[in-house]
């Protein structure tokens, strides 16, 4: 288990900018904190040895540790402002919702905080109101995912509280005698009763105020023209979800203003109840688009207070670091907070060599669970889940907030992610579940197999984060020959890849060397800093869809999912298209005709390239160089004509499946031992101007280079591209 | 979900993976390897690192989220191969699945 988990404000910093860093205690009662560049994190005992650099920097000595909770669950609050609320002497309150989880506890759907007012699903499932000491409960239990129209009415000591379908019709209803008072300053809660406490799961779709007791049927008729709302005199407040769907923002649609925001993230652009097909893009009919929904385990921001803050010296150069904190003098229990120092932000570096550190792949993967909820997994893996410190922690400590890969408690899968909270597998040195045999490791860990093989190399190289490359595009590349990748970078937004098929169009060299890149589309928002969010439309290997109607992202407007299916597969940057995966056991590549095409040389370069042979037959990652995820390459999906493929996997355990969207349409023969399609091919091609791409299409590559201290075929063929790609000519 | 049921025919499968844990598969054995690691998650057997790489005990995953993950006390491993052999024979009693032969069973260690 861990003792001490901490983020930063950011993932990646220039020299000479300041880091803050916000520790909280799960048991350490001290800590020390120090500065390390990383190296080579793979701790397995055939791996080059785990590797760091202490950094000469004073960040304090010893600090009390203390705990920082996290309130997971969404929610929106808004003010009162000039006593609007505090007023209110008779009312209605007329809010559809469509719960996804019930039972268990109270969930509240709107909180009237100082006069005591709160709508609520109770432990039973059943809709009920709370006023001062009275409450008022209806019979029925609701149905889940099933749309229910609550209207919640008080005037002269009697509270009325109806629910009824979308068809209008009274399925329950009930009064009871209540007092309306207030005893202190008004706020109003969605979706909580307060941060942290009896988080509603499930849609709300725009509660309207008014100002006096309606009876159902003619709140019912007032909402059917929500456009001629905010001309009723008796109207109060109209919080319209459908408006301000990008951000933060709440909007009151009355003419008293009395907007809010929404806090950790629910899921906005999505369809309200008067949703039925019409559109399946918010942008086109954003009325329909009148729900938000939110969910008990949201959390986009632990919002933890900074213990300190790390200048980073103006001379240290650019690389892959960590903020090491040291629990209780127990160097084995240390916490990485790990980011990059990027090069200077007004000058350049003088290097030319470029690793892309995938942090918005990692953030896809932060603090997944795939292990711990998903029994499949194990399937995949084809051995058993390996569970060390952090994986126990994280099922333990599930208000950490989830990956790209959970669910949410409710069922509906998790649009957004997050750095501004503890990423407790962002960290070198830890196993992940889907490593392959052998060393296990995932994402940050892997990556490390080639910073240390530069390292081993004497590489002088910079680097940048997703997030640089989001922010800044093609203008941070320019200084570069050549731009490494990591061994998974699989999500991108727009911006990214728009700034690498730039840098390769206009001369830049892209060494490739992971599998199932480019494949997820994300958007970052200048709203929510620090979130990604992704929605998994139609296609791909995928833990869950977005709903119907819902494949376009909130933050953007973007349609999400494959950016195969977003006209920018990833054979157009990269010359290879995800194929297939399985993380037991990885292949050698069998080396093709076009190994021995004259423009390989330099690729074979002290490499015996006869037709056929195997190449990669070791790693640390399943034992090949191909594997995990592989991609291939195809000229029917958009591999570039003049593409060599130099070398091919040939077979793959039956573990390894076609992907859906090759799947069209099912036969027992789509599996590793028997489907020509999954393999992974390595792939060099040039692009006019002096552009070149040379693309591994396999996780397992990097694990291959670390294999015997960097000293074997793989590590030699990357040293090869990367001198050669690094002349500009 | 699974709908596969384990009988005396899958015998050489359990043979077939007790000679080795790792590697390609005959489809008999994928089917009953699928069966089995389907499992879960409730009581499904996971093995935590005690010492990276070195050592391993047998666990079990709880059925909630936040519950914590329980260990098997006094069932520890010096490598996966035999974590990998103990929890198949395991999972093969708790599936019902038929008697054994005697040289099968004490290749567990």
């Amino acid at each position: 288990m861990l003792s001490l988990i901490a983020y930063t404000n950011t993932l990646s910093a220039a020299p000479g900018e300041t880091i803050a860093v916000k520790v909280g205690s799960y048991g350490a009662r001290t800590y020390r904190a120090d500065l390390r560049r990383i190296i080579q994190g793979d701790r397995h005992p055939d791996a080059p040895g785990y590797k760091d650099e202490a950094i000469a920097l004073d960040l304090g000595g010893e600090r009390v540790a203390r705990h920082q909770a996290i309130r997971a669950g969404s929610y929106v609050q808004i003010a009162d402002r000039g006593n609007v609320l505090a007023e209110l002497s008779s009312f209605t309150l007329a809010v559809p919702v469509l719960p996804t989880l019930i039972g268990d506890t109270e969930r509240t759907i709107f909180h009237l905080t100082g006069i005591g007012l709160e709508l609520l699903i109770d432990a039973e499932g059943r809709a009920c109101a709370k006023l001062g000491d009275a409450r008022l409960t209806l019979a029925a239990p609701l149905a889940v995912k099933q749309w229910i129209l609550l209207i919640l009415s008080f005037d002269k000591g009697e509270l009325c509280l109806s629910a009824l379908t979308r068809e209008s019709e009274v399925i329950a209803a009930g009064k009871t005698s209540a007092a309306l008072s207030r005893n202190a300053p008004v706020a109003v809660m969605i979706a909580a009763r307060a941060p942290g406490e009896n988080h509603f799961d499930g849609k709300i779709d725009s509660p309207v105020l008014f100002s006096r007791a309606l009876e159902p049927l003619e709140a019912v008729a007032r909402l059917a023209l929500p456009q001629n709302l905010s001309r009723l005199p008796d109207l109060v407040v109209f919080w319209d979800f459908s408006r301000s769907i990008d951000g933060t923002e709440v909007i009151d649609a009355s003419p008293h203003q009395l907007h809010g925001r929404t806090a950790q993230c629910p899921a906005r652009a999505m369809t309200g109840w008067r949703w039925a097909g019409q559109c399946q893009d918010w942008r086109q009919i954003p009325e329909l688009y009148s729900a938000i929904h939110f969910h008990a385990d949201d959390m986009t921001d632990a919002e933890w207070q900074t213990d300190f803050e790390v200048t980073l010296p103006k001379s240290l150069k650019s690389g892959l670091y960590a903020i090491r904190l040291v629990p209780d003098g127990d160097e084995a229990q240390a916490y990485h907070c790990v980011f990059a120092v990027r090069p200077p932000r007004a000058t350049a570096s003088g290097n030319t060599v470029c690793f892309l550190l995938p942090t918005v792949s990692y953030l896809a993967y932060a603090n997944h669970r795939l292990g711990l909820d998903v029994p499949g997994t194990e399937v995949g893996m084809g051995r058993l889940v390996e569970i060390d410190r952090h994986h126990a922690f994280l099922q333990e400590h599930p208000e950490l907030g989830f990956s790209f890969y959970e669910v949410h408690g409710d069922g509906s899968g998790v649009f957004h992610s997050s750095r501004n909270r503890p990423v407790v597998d962002l960290q070198p040195g830890i196993k992940g579940f889907l490593g392959g045999l052998g060393s296990n490791v995932w994402q940050l860990t892997a990556d490390t197999h080639i910073t240390g093989w530069l390292e081993h190399q004497g590489v002088a190289y910079d680097v940048i984060t997703d997030e640089d490359l989001h922010r800044d595009g093609l203008a941070l590349l320019r200084q570069y020959n050549v731009v490494l990748t990591g061994t998974h970078p699989e999500y991108h937004s727009l911006q990214m890849l728009d700034a690498l098929q730039g840098f390769v169009d206009r001369g830049g060299r892209l060494m490739y060397l992971g599998g199932n890149g480019f494949y997820w589309r994300i958007s970052f928002s200048d709203a929510h800093p620090g979130v990604i969010e992704c929605r998994r439309s139609e296609a791909g290997i995928r833990p869950w869809e977005p709903g119907q109607g819902q494949f376009h992202h909130a933050f953007t407007g973007e349609y999400g999912g494959l950016w195969r299916r977003n006209g920018r597969p990833s054979t157009e940057l990269a010359g290879l298209i995800m194929s297939s995966q399985g993380f037991d056991l990885s292949e050698p590549y069998e080396l093709g005709e076009a190994a021995s095409d004259s423009r390989a040389d330099f690729i074979f370069d002290g490499i015996d390239r006869t037709l056929g042979r195997k190449f990669g037959a070791f790693g640390l990652s399943g034992g090949g160089a191909a594997g995990m995820e592989i991609d291939r390459a195809d000229f029917a999906l958009g591999t570039p004509r003049n593409a060599l493929i130099l070398g091919s996997s040939k077979k793959h355990t039956d573990i390894y499946l076609m992907t859906p969207e090759d799947m069209l349409d099912p036969t027992p023969d789509m599996s590793g031992t028997q489907n020509d399609t999954i393999r992974a091919d390595l792939v060099y091609f040039e692009k006019e101007g002096g552009g070149a791409v040379f693309s591994v299409g396999s996780i397992a590559w990097a694990g291959a280079m670390a294999w015997n201290k960097y000293e074997n075929e793989v590590a030699r063929m990357t040293w090869n591209v990367l001198r050669r790609f690094d002349k500009r000519n | 979900m699974a709908r596969y049921q384990i009988t005396a025919d899958d015998v050489p499968f359990a043979r077939e993976f007790m000679a080795d844990p790792f590697g390609y598969r005959s489809p008999g054995l994928q089917r009953v390897l699928n069966v089995m690691r389907g499992l879960g998650p409730q009581g499904k057997y996971v093995i935590l690192c005690t010492e990276p790489y070195r050592r391993w005990q047998l666990a079990r995953l709880p059925a909630r989220r936040g519950e914590a993950i329980e260990a098997v006390e006094g069932v520890n491993y010096d490598d996966l191969g035999t974590a990998e052999r103990d929890v198949f024979l395991r999972r093969w009693r708790d599936l019902g699945g038929p008697e054994l032969p005697l040289e099968l069973l004490t290749m567990r260690r």
